[in-house]
């Protein structure tokens, strides 16, 4: 039986249609999933039904035999809070700041009306989505708990009213790779034991086909392709499903074929790296605890942790942009020391990539520049004219064209502006490089572009690479072996396939659990 | 460049405009602003060559005016100026340096900021004497505080992103890197404030003036002329109304257009 | 919280003895003292008179004799108006500011965050745009601009108000507050206004809208408190603001505030006058700011923990 039903939706925003013909249906207790990328119209769809864009929809919607479109303010209000639940993305801004969890909690269960909830039944709510000290929670201010644990009030507070649907925006996108198992999981239970119907958004195959009975991929506001997810998987019918799968980095696909590695280049030992605390309190936050770990010619190598683990810290340590505390990087036996000590020829050996590609470039640099800064300082005996060539090469190679010379990153897209960092990152025939998520922000087919590139480099130039990353399947892509971090300690470490197939350490596990 | 030339940044030709009077008409003008005409004591306005009329001891009023603009403005640039210099050198030197250097000279700048710091100046103005060197002197290093704690805040968000670490990366020696990277970054919102400095700086200004203690006699400022004016509004209101709101569309054309900046900018 | 309270009183007290110290110096160090008049005095008087007021000691002495008396609340005499203690005229004047003061903040709260409220809740709409207009333009209206502005139309042509002195009843207050208040409230307008235009598009506010709530309580309940965190760090500036204004609005409408025995008393070289009166703003100063801080920790809890 649908509980919700959307035939042929269309939405405009200011005249401007962005979606159409959407077609959705979930049925009570089971999953349905919409995925796409950011722009597909995928959010659009989920919240305007409900009034919560500034979008406006046509079609038919129903809800449990109510019809949104033509809904007046008070079906509308009884839609909103009687029948559904949301959980959104963001759990850090999602609750308000200054009520208590108790407080909310008490508001969402008054949705359908009196009596209010007692102090213990509010308790028992929180105890219901996996939170200890329940009732110690009820008084506090939401900024006292972790990302995680607001995660779970907000779905405590989604379903505090029992209402029909509930609808979850990526629920565990903003959460720490190694806790996004666990809140899916929770999402699971909750519906099969409350027949919830439950609509749920995602940019990221991976992390919903575990649990979604129904799928439908969109792009560019347009269904391409919907069906049961297991049909889905494995007999997509449409180009972009098909590459979309392929772009998934799944962790039973086969082992991929890597280039035989050299000899050992980058050695570290007894690394640590300690901040000062903020202001002027004493005593030191150890973000990085005495690793050790080296790095082969041609070797690609991951660092997987979850946020805070320490991982960013110590590539950045690793590429002389970042503090080190105590500890000896070297290289082939030439010790490597601290940032502001390092010489050109030992900065000409490693490159960073980083995250965010936009913030990776100098905005009021045209690409031409940003491509030639190493060469500038690092081959400072280059002329001029060659440079201009040097910095042609390095584009192509990254498969960007002449006509990108004179761009600035304002105009490039996530995509573009990432290769530019990368050839930047090449320009200058480094040894290693060191890629701190350098796919992560990116469109699941924009970063498996990106990952297959990076393939292409390390084989064609014999680069040995670090891969920071919390997405063990798309490290398995391209990485030899995998260092796993918790804390700043390394927890777990071997060849990657071998970790894979039998992890030790419980951080392994949760990540393996997350993609 | 050509951004300024749109009609959004009206604001900013009106206070040009008067800024070129203020300049032109002195010249053109059959009367300065000290001259006594004894023929036309509190004459209306378009009495004879006296477009305005003249103040309760028969000077012309345009030219007082267009001279009290001339003082008022050019204090308030150089005070402006003092504190973009001292405001980006301290926030830029503090967001840069970080740690407990940083800590150390933003709890300086808090504590100014609490301070009564009006009453400091005209502290100042009373000891060391009233000079119109001390006003914009002391102006300007009341107003660098906000400059350095923006500035500041630029420099230590800018100093995270991903390509400034890359710039290291590349080789770039520090210098380059805030030469080449931060400042053009921090250019715009720079700009944004000093424009927000100027209204600041002329309210502080003309209110020293006001009170006494600011730019002196035989010199002329629109904070002494609207003195002169209250003190004379109820035989002559033109006297306070003139300089009054000549200065009150200055502050609001200059704060709008500081303001839009600062809102492109941040 | 009292953790809090208890920091910021820590670092109030050196604070305040800084600002005693470096006026104290700063007044002494100035060429000229409080008895070069036109005429110069005998030099045996001169002697007798600095002997009196304790001025031939040495400085550091003289500092030491100022702060320890101050504790006991004692400001010393006064060197121009003979007759008085410094106490004695800031007992008089003190009042006078602070009813000045306090029911220009108050003043300026109600209308600031009313219209900054309407203004958001109308936002993008004609009536929007124009109360932001106006609350520009009265930012940028000097107090002594406004000042002498309102007595002339509603004293002197509208003869409404008493355009000098405090005369009987309350109405001699109305135009020095309101000269106060004006740019106040258009700041305070336009913090409200800025902070729900941000507020209003946070996800806690979807999350309330999800909610089925209506949405005046969404806008008071979950929107209105955050908003207003900006209003209550302008709060601090706002008061020595608001201590300046009166300053030149106490000499625009002669009334004997403490602004005006500062000027009377800077323009004199009245050493003991000037810093007792500096002293008073400061501690007001730093009074508000905590009041302040009080204020941020309710609208904000992530405040609390300083």
């Amino acid at each position: 039986m649908s509980v919700y039903e959307i035939r042929n939706m269309a939405i405009q925003i200011d005249g401007k249609r962005l979606v159409e013909g959407v077609d959705i249906t979930v049925e009570a207790g089971k999953c349905t999933a919409i995925i796409g990328t950011s722009g597909s119209g995928k959010s659009l769809s989920c919240l305007t039904p409900f009034g919560l864009t500034p979008g406006e929809a046509q079609g038919s919607i129903i809800l449990d035999g109510i019809d949104l479109i033509h809904a007046d303010a008070h079906q509308m209000q009884d839609a909103r809070s009687r029948l559904t639940g949301f959980v959104f993305q963001q759990p850090l801004t999602a609750l308000t700041p200054h009520l208590t969890i108790g407080a909310q909690l008490q508001e969402a269960a008054a949705q359908v009306g009196p009596p209010r909830l007692s102090r213990h039944e509010l308790a028992q709510k929180l105890e219901r989505v996996g939170l200890s000290r329940a009732d110690e929670r009820l008084d506090q201010f939401p900024h006292r708990l972790s990302g995680g644990e607001r995660q779970r009030v907000m779905i405590a507070a989604a379903i505090a009213h029992e209402p029909k649907l509930l609808i979850a925006d990526e629920p565990t996108s903003a959460l720490d790779a190694s806790l996004r198992g666990e809140i899916m999981a929770l999402l699971d239970e909750l519906r099969l034991e409350k027949g919830l119907a439950m609509l749920l958004v995602s940019h990221d195959l991976a992390s919903v086909e575990g649990h979604a009975d129904h799928l439908i991929v969109m792009d560019q506001g347009r269904v391409v392709e919907c069906g049961s997810t297991a049909n889905l998987i494995t007999n997509p019918q449409e180009e972009y499903t098909k590459r979309l799968i392929a772009a998934t980095a799944r962790l039973d696909e086969p082992a991929p074929q890597l280039q035989a590695v050299g000899d050992i280049l980058l050695e570290i030992e007894a690394v640590t790296v300690t901040f000062p605390r903020p202001g002027w309190r004493r005593g030191k936050i150890k973000a990085v605890t005495d690793i050790s770990l080296y790095v082969r010619e041609g070797e690609a190598l991951a660092i997987v942790g979850g946020s805070g683990s320490g991982k960013s810290t110590l590539g950045k340590a690793i590429a002389g942009i970042g503090p080190l505390t105590s500890g000896t990087i070297s290289w082939q036996g030439q010790s490597l020391p601290e940032r502001r000590a390092r010489t050109i020829s030992m900065r000409a050996l490693i490159q960073p990539v980083f995250q965010d590609p936009v913030a990776s470039l100098d905005p009021q640099w045209k690409v031409r520049d940003i491509v030639a800064e190493p060469v500038k300082n690092l081959q400072s005996e280059i002329l001029r004219k060659d440079r201009d060539a040097m910095v042609l090469k390095a584009l192509e190679d990254v498969e960007l064209g002449e006509d990108y010379l004179d761009r600035m990153p304002a105009s490039l897209s996530g995509g573009q502006a990432q290769r530019v960092a990368i050839a930047r990152a090449i320009i200058a025939s480094p040894k290693l490089l060191v890629l701190d998520e350098a796919t992560s922000a990116l469109d699941p087919l924009v970063g498996s572009s990106i990952l297959q590139l990076l393939r292409k480099l390390q084989q064609a130039k014999k680069l040995s690479i670090i891969f920071i990353t919390h997405d063990i399947a798309s490290a398995r892509r391209l990485c030899h072996r995998i260092v796993v971090l918790d804390e700043g300690a390394v927890v777990e470490t071997g060849d990657m396939d071998l970790v894979i197939r039998n992890p030790q350490a419980v951080t392994t596990q949760k990540l393996i659990a997350a993609s | 460049m050509k951004a300024l030339f749109k009609r959004d940044h009206w604001p900013l030709w009106v206070v040009l405009s008067v800024m070129a009077l203020a300049l032109i008409l002195p010249a053109v003008l059959p009367w300065t602003y000290d001259q006594i005409d004894w023929d036309a004591v509190r004459a209306p306005a378009f009495s004879g060559s006296h477009i305005f009329g003249t103040d309760e001891i028969g000077r012309d009023r345009l030219a007082r005016l267009a001279a009290g603009t001339q003082v008022t403005l050019m204090v308030a640039i150089a005070a402006a100026l003092v504190s973009l210099v001292v405001g980006i050198a301290w926030g830029a030197t503090a967001g840069w340096v970080g740690g407990k250097v940083d800590e150390a000279m933003m709890r300086f700048v808090d504590a100014l900021y609490a301070l009564p710091f009006m009453f400091i100046v005209i502290l100042l103005m009373v000891i060391f004497g009233r000079s119109i060197l001390l006003v914009f002197v002391g102006i300007g290093l009341v107003e660098w505080l906000t400059m350095a704690r923006v500035v500041r805040g630029q420099v230590m968000a800018l100093k995270q992103r991903p390509f400034i670490l890359a710039a290291e990366a590349a080789g770039s020696p520090p210098l380059t890197i805030i030469l080449k990277h931060i400042l053009p970054n921090i250019a715009g919102v720079a700009l944004a404030y000093l424009m927000l400095t100027v209204p600041q700086v002329v309210m502080v200004e003309s209110f020293l003036s006001f009170l006494g203690l600011g730019v002196q006699e035989p010199l002329t400022s629109l904070g002494i002329l609207v003195k002169e004016g209250a003190d004379d509004m109820d035989m002559t209101p033109l006297g306070l109304l003139l300089p009054g709101g000549l200065l009150v569309l200055l502050l609001v054309c200059l704060t709008i257009e500081g303001e839009r900046l600062r809102d492109i900018y941040s | 919280m009292l953790a809090l309270v208890a920091r910021r009183l820590m670092t109030a007290v050196p604070t305040l003895l800084a600002i005693i110290l470096a006026s104290f110096f700063l007044m002494r160090l100035a060429p000229g003292g409080p008895f070069d008049g036109e005429r110069p005095l005998p030099p045996e008087t001169q002697a007798a008179l600095q002997t009196a007021y304790g001025l031939d000691k040495p400085l550091w002495e003289q500092a030491w004799i100022y702060v320890s008396r101050l504790v006991q609340g004692d400001f010393g005499p006064s060197l121009v108006y003979r007759d008085f203690t410094v106490s004695e005229l800031v007992a008089q004047g003190l009042p006078i500011s602070l009813t000045l003061g306090g029911l220009a903040i108050i003043l300026a709260l109600l209308i600031g965050i009313s219209a900054g409220l309407f203004a958001a809740v109308r936002a993008g709409k004609a009536a929007d745009k124009t109360i932001m207009m106006i609350a520009t333009v009265a930012t940028a209206l000097p107090t002594f601009v406004t000042g002498p502005a309102l007595a002339l139309f509603f004293g002197l042509w509208l003869g409404l108000l008493p355009v000098s002195g405090t005369g009987e009843g309350w109405s001699w207050l109305i135009m020095p507050v309101v000269a106060l208040a004006l740019p106040v409230s258009g700041a305070i307008a336009k913090l409200t206004r800025a902070g729900l235009a941000t507020v209003l598009k946070q996800d806690h506010i979807r999350t309330a809208r999800a909610r089925g709530l209506p949405e005046t309580k969404i806008l008071f309940k979950h929107g209105l408190r955050p908003a207003l965190v900006p209003v209550a760090s302008y709060l601090g500036p706002a008061a020595a603001g608001l201590l300046t204004g009166a300053v030149v609005v106490e000499t625009v409408f002669g009334l004997p505030g403490l602004g005006r025995y500062f000027v009377q008393g800077a323009l004199n070289r009245d050493y003991p006058l000037v810093l007792g009166v500096v002293t008073l703003y400061a501690a007001l100063i730093i009074l508000f700011n905590l009041f302040a801080d009080l204020i941020y920790g309710w609208l904000d809890p992530r405040m609390r923990e300083g």
